[in-house]
C-alpha cells in the first residue's frame, strides 16, 4: 500500500473549512428566511466569511502539493 | 460582476464561483512567485509569504467586488 | 496508487485506464467511442428538435410540448432572468450548450452507450474555450477594448500601489482560472460519477464470482449501483445547468455597466 501522507493531512484539514462554510450558509439562509429584506446586508458578510473559510481550505490544498 | 441584479437569488451561485476563482488565482500567482524565489535563492520562507500575500489580496479583492455597498 | 494485494485477489479496481478507450476502426485515434457519442448527440438533438418544431400548433402535441419546455426553460430561466434585456442574442448559444452537454452527460447512464462524453477532458476544454471567447468578445464589443480591460484589471477605489498586487490576480482570474474551473468542474463530476458506477457494478460482478458468502452480498452492491445511477442522473442534469448558468453569468458580467 503506497500513498502520500500529505493527502491524508489535507483530507483532515479540509474538515474544518467544510464545517465552517456549512455553518456560514446555514446562518445566512436562516437569517434571510426570517427577514427577507435583510438580504442585501447579510450577503456581503456571508460572502466575506465564505472567502475567509475557503482560503484556509485552498491553503491546505496548495501546501499538500508543495511541501 | 453584474451589479444590476445583485439581489437576484441565482446570482449568489455565480458570485460564489467567482470568489473561489479569485482565491485560487491569488494563491497560485503569488504562491508561484514565492516558490520561484525560493528555488532561485535557496530559501524556504518566500513560498509562505507569497501564499499569505496572495490569499490576503484575494480576500481584499472579494471585498472590493462583492463586499462593499 | 493503492495496490492492495492485487495478485491474489484478482480484482482490478477501475481507474483512469478505463477511460482510455481503444479506437474502433483500426489504429485511427479519431474514431474512439467519445467522438462517436458526440456526433450521435448532435444527430439526436437535431432530429428531436426538428421533429418537435416541424408542425407547430396552437395546441401542442406531446413532442412539441417537450421541445418547447426545454427551450422555454433555457430562454426564461437562464437567458432572460440573468442576462437582462439583451438576452435574445445569446439564447441560441445557451440553448445549444445546454442541450449538447445534457445529452452527452446522460449518455453516461443510457444502457449500451454508458460513457459520459464529458469525462474526456478535451470536450469540456473546448466548450469552455468557446464560452471564454464569447464573453470576452461581448465585453469588448459592448464597452470598447480599453474600457473593458480597465474594468477587468483595475477595480475602482484602491490606492495606486495596491494595483501591483491585485492586477496579476485579476488577469489570471479572467484569462485562466475562470475557463479552467468551468471545464474542470464538468469534467471532474462526470469522471468521478462514471468511476463510482464502475466501482459498484464491476465490484458486484466480482463478488458474484466469489464464495457463497460473497454471492449473498453482491445484490447489495448492485442495488447501491442502481440507486447511484439515479443520483448520477441528477448530477448530470445539474452540471449541464451549472455550465450554462455560469456562461450566462459571465456574459451578463461582460454586459453590465459599472455604477
Amino acid at each position: 500500500m503506497t500513498g502520500s501522507l500529505n493527502v491524508i493531512g489535507y483530507g483532515l484539514a479540509a474538515v474544518g473549512p467544510a464545517l465552517a462554510v456549512g455553518m456560514i450558509f446555514a446562518a445566512y439562509i436562516s437569517g434571510v428566511a426570517r427577514q427577507p429584506e435583510s438580504r442585501s446586508v447579510l450577503q456581503p458578510i456571508a460572502f466575506l466569511g465564505f472567502a475567509l473559510a475557503e482560503a484556509l481550505a485552498l491553503f491546505g490544498l496548495v501546501l499538500a502539493f508543495v511541501l | 460582476m453584474n451589479r444590476d441584479n445583485l439581489n437576484h437569488p441565482r446570482n449568489e451561485e455565480g458570485a460564489l464561483w467567482s470568489i473561489v476563482g479569485y482565491l485560487i488565482s491569488g494563491l497560485l500567482i503569488w504562491g508561484g512567485i514565492g516558490y520561484g524565489l525560493d528555488q532561485w535563492l535557496g530559501t524556504s520562507y518566500f513560498l509562505l509569504l507569497g501564499m499569505l500575500l496572495g490569499a490576503g489580496a484575494a480576500i481584499y479583492l472579494v471585498w472590493l467586488r462583492f463586499g462593499r455597498e | 496508487m493503492i495496490l492492495l494485494a492485487a495478485e491474489d485477489e484478482g480484482f482490478q479496481p477501475p481507474g483512469v485506464a478505463d477511460f482510455n478507450l481503444p479506437p474502433i476502426f483500426g489504429d485511427n485515434p479519431y474514431t474512439t467511442k467519445p467522438i462517436f457519442l458526440a456526433f450521435l448527440s448532435v444527430i439526436l438533438i437535431s432530429v428531436f428538435f426538428i421533429a418537435a418544431s416541424r408542425k407547430a400548433l396552437i395546441m401542442p402535441s406531446k413532442l412539441q410540448f417537450a421541445g418547447e419546455s426545454v427551450y422555454g426553460f433555457v430562454r426564461n430561466n437562464l437567458g432572460q432572468e440573468i442576462i437582462g434585456h439583451q438576452f435574445m442574442r445569446f439564447v441560441p448559444y445557451l440553448f445549444t450548450l445546454f442541450t449538447f452537454i445534457l445529452t452527452n452527460n446522460i449518455f453516461g447512464i443510457v444502457p449500451f452507450l454508458q460513457f459520459p462524453t464529458m469525462s474526456r477532458v478535451s470536450f469540456p476544454y473546448v466548450l469552455a474555450l468557446i464560452t471564454f471567447v464569447v464573453f470576452h468578445y461581448v465585453g469588448i464589443r459592448h464597452k470598447g477594448l480599453l474600457a473593458y480591460i480597465k474594468e477587468i484589471m483595475f477595480p475602482p477605489g484602491v490606492p495606486k500601489p495596491i494595483y501591483v498586487i491585485l492586477t496579476p490576480i485579476e488577469i489570471s482570474t479572467y484569462l485562466l482560472v475562470r475557463p479552467l474551473t468551468l471545464s474542470l468542474r464538468l469534467f471532474a463530476n462526470m469522471f468521478a460519477g462514471h468511476l463510482l458506477l464502475l466501482v459498484f457494478f464491476l465490484g458486484g460482478d466480482h463478488l458474484l464470482q466469489g464464495v457463497i458468502g460473497l454471492k449473498l452480498v453482491a445484490p447489495f452492491a448492485f442495488a447501491f449501483g442502481i440507486a447511484l445511477t439515479f443520483f448520477e442522473f441528477i448530477v448530470q442534469c445539474l452540471q449541464a445547468y451549472i455550465f450554462t448558468l455560469l456562461t450566462a453569468m459571465f456574459i451578463a458580467g461582460a454586459l453590465a455597466d459599472e455604477h
